[in-house]
């Protein structure tokens, strides 16, 4: 126990107690137990008892029946004196359980194995008196105890956003005469491309638009704040210091999709962020042990960002450099997006040209064409649009007339 | 060979302690909580107490008040306790010696060749 950073060891023998009462359960049973128990709640002045090992009881019990008066007596001693009683136990058939029809609640801890990870859960089966959210909770335990992170999807509340008609300077050059006059204030957009296409230079001329007022969080799995700034140095783009910018790196190994959610949203809330530039939505999608959840999990987080009033940006990295295959997130995940912008390398005449298509505003004009775009001094910057190359947004362009 | 009284609530401890004194020929007898060592002590008279710190009914420190009033001012008691230490040399007056578990058997055997 003294590993974990809460153990005092000044309240041991204090206001904390350990006692066995392995050989008076042994020994004589248990109306001994409930006896010494009752003795040593008063002696201590007890507020909370935490039985460990339930399960020694019910083998000395002879009859269902035994172990359930032994709970039922146990507890109403505990009660008449205020004491909060905690029984811990194995789960090894807990259903049937003759204890649990006895205990005002039932909180059950599990152990899974998904692919080669360890994955913690817990459900509250029972919760008298009180609503409890039904279902698996990820949790993990650290040196600082147990945090629980209750699905995102089961928490947040139902109501609507108040959409607003206010814009926000995307930050690129030209791209705001493009998409109707700015991102709309609250909107939450998808920026689409393999690696290399420009979506982190993208998110940073995002970043580095922000006005005073609006404080950005930067939340993502690839760069560190430090590489980052290097980064946007090397780009010519000045970020906002640190007051005005947070960076949250979420290196890519055994994450919780929960935890990562809790993260942002606290990050936003406390921050009283505006604009959020979400680099790898993927991600996400990787932390999932459920990949069924998915979309019930970004509809609740960008729902909630919505509410917030939170401009964001969200990458997904597809994985075909070229061709004609053009993979999206699963529909549903698209339809929860109100915008989405496409970045893609087009060969037009045997060179390589960066390309940009708008391909969803949610309620507002944007321009359908193709456009070229440059990564240069100061970041990414709209040159204008294609000529006319036919499947150019596939990256597998013709020039007119061939 | 001397008699010797040990108290602890985890039988485990004390059943060890137990065969690990009894291997150097003394006799012992085990109380599993602190009343019924008080009973013991009370009966046998021993040589030495032995006792844990936090047990059920009575504690090690109350155990050695109450024996230190009842006339067992001169029977040597040694404290073995786990994370109570610092509480018990509080009262350094009422123990001859006091044992951080965990303890190296050798330490308390000497110890106890010592005071008996």
């Amino acid at each position: 126990m003294s590993t974990l950073d809460f153990f005092d060891r000044q309240k041991v023998g204090d206001s904390i107690t350990y006692l066995s009462v392995f050989q008076t359960l042994r020994n004589e049973g248990l109306e001994s137990v409930v006896k010494l128990l009752r003795k040593e709640i008063l002696r201590q002045n007890a507020s909370l008892l935490v039985f460990d090992g339930l399960l020694n009881a019910r083998d000395r019990a002879e009859t269902e029946l035994d172990v359930k008066t032994f709970v039922a007596e146990v507890q109403s001693q505990a009660a008449f004196v205020d004491c909060t009683v905690l029984f811990l136990t194995s789960t090894r058939d807990a259903d049937s359980s003759p204890e649990h029809t006895m205990v005002d609640g039932v909180i059950d801890l599990c152990d899974d194995i998904a692919g080669a990870r360890r994955i913690r859960r817990l459900q509250i089966m029972k919760s008298r008196g009180s609503r409890s959210i039904g279902g698996y909770h990820q949790y993990a335990i650290r040196s600082d105890g147990i945090s629980i992170y209750p699905r995102l999807e089961s928490r947040q509340g139902l109501q609507a956003d108040d959409p607003v008609t206010t814009r926000c300077r995307a930050g690129v050059t030209g791209l705001d005469r493009l998409i109707g006059g700015g991102l709309p204030q609250g909107s939450v957009t998808l920026l689409m491309g393999p690696t290399g296409s420009g979506k982190t230079s993208l998110g940073l001329n995002f970043i580095a638009a922000a006005s005073p007022e609006e404080p950005v969080l930067h939340f993502g799995f690839f760069e560190t704040s430090k590489r980052l700034r290097l980064k946007a140095g090397a780009l010519g783009i000045e970020l906002p210091d640190q007051n005005g910018l947070t960076i949250l790196w979420n290196p890519l190994v055994e994450n919780l999709i929960d935890k990562l959610g809790q993260r942002l949203l606290d990050a936003v809330r406390t921050g009283g962020i505006k604009r959020l530039f979400l680099d790898g939505l993927g991600g996400f999608e990787r932390a999932g042990a459920e990949r069924t959840r998915f979309v019930e999990f970004f509809a609740a987080l960008t729902n909630e960002l919505r509410q917030l009033g939170v401009t964001t940006i969200a990458t997904w990295e597809m994985r075909t450099l070229f061709g004609p295959a053009l993979e999206a997130p699963s529909p549903e995940i698209s339809a929860l997006l109100d915008n989405l912008i496409l970045l893609r390398q087009v060969e037009v005449r045997s060179r390589m040209l960066r390309a940009v298509a708008v391909l969803k505003m949610r309620d507002s004009d944007h321009d359908p064409r193709l456009h070229k775009f440059s990564i240069g001094r100061g970041g990414i910057e709209i040159v204008g649009p294609f000529e006319a190359a036919d499947d150019a947004i596939t990256g597998l362009a013709r020039p007119e007339g061939r | 060979m001397a008699s010797i009284v040990i108290a602890d609530d985890e039988f485990l401890l004390a059943d060890m302690l137990c065969m690990l004194l009894e291997d150097e020929g003394h006799a012992i007898s085990t109380a599993l909580d602190g009343e019924e060592a008080l009973r013991l002590v009370r009966e046998q008279h021993p040589a030495l107490l032995i006792t844990d710190f936090m047990m059920p009914k009575m504690t090690g420190l109350e155990l050695a008040e109450t024996l230190r009033q009842d006339g067992f001012k001169e029977m040597p008691i040694i404290l073995v306790s786990g994370a109570q230490g610092a509480i018990a040399r509080t009262r350094r007056e009422l123990f001859n010696a006091i044992l951080d578990k965990p303890y190296d058997n050798q330490e308390l055997l000497d110890l106890v060749a010592k005071l008996v």
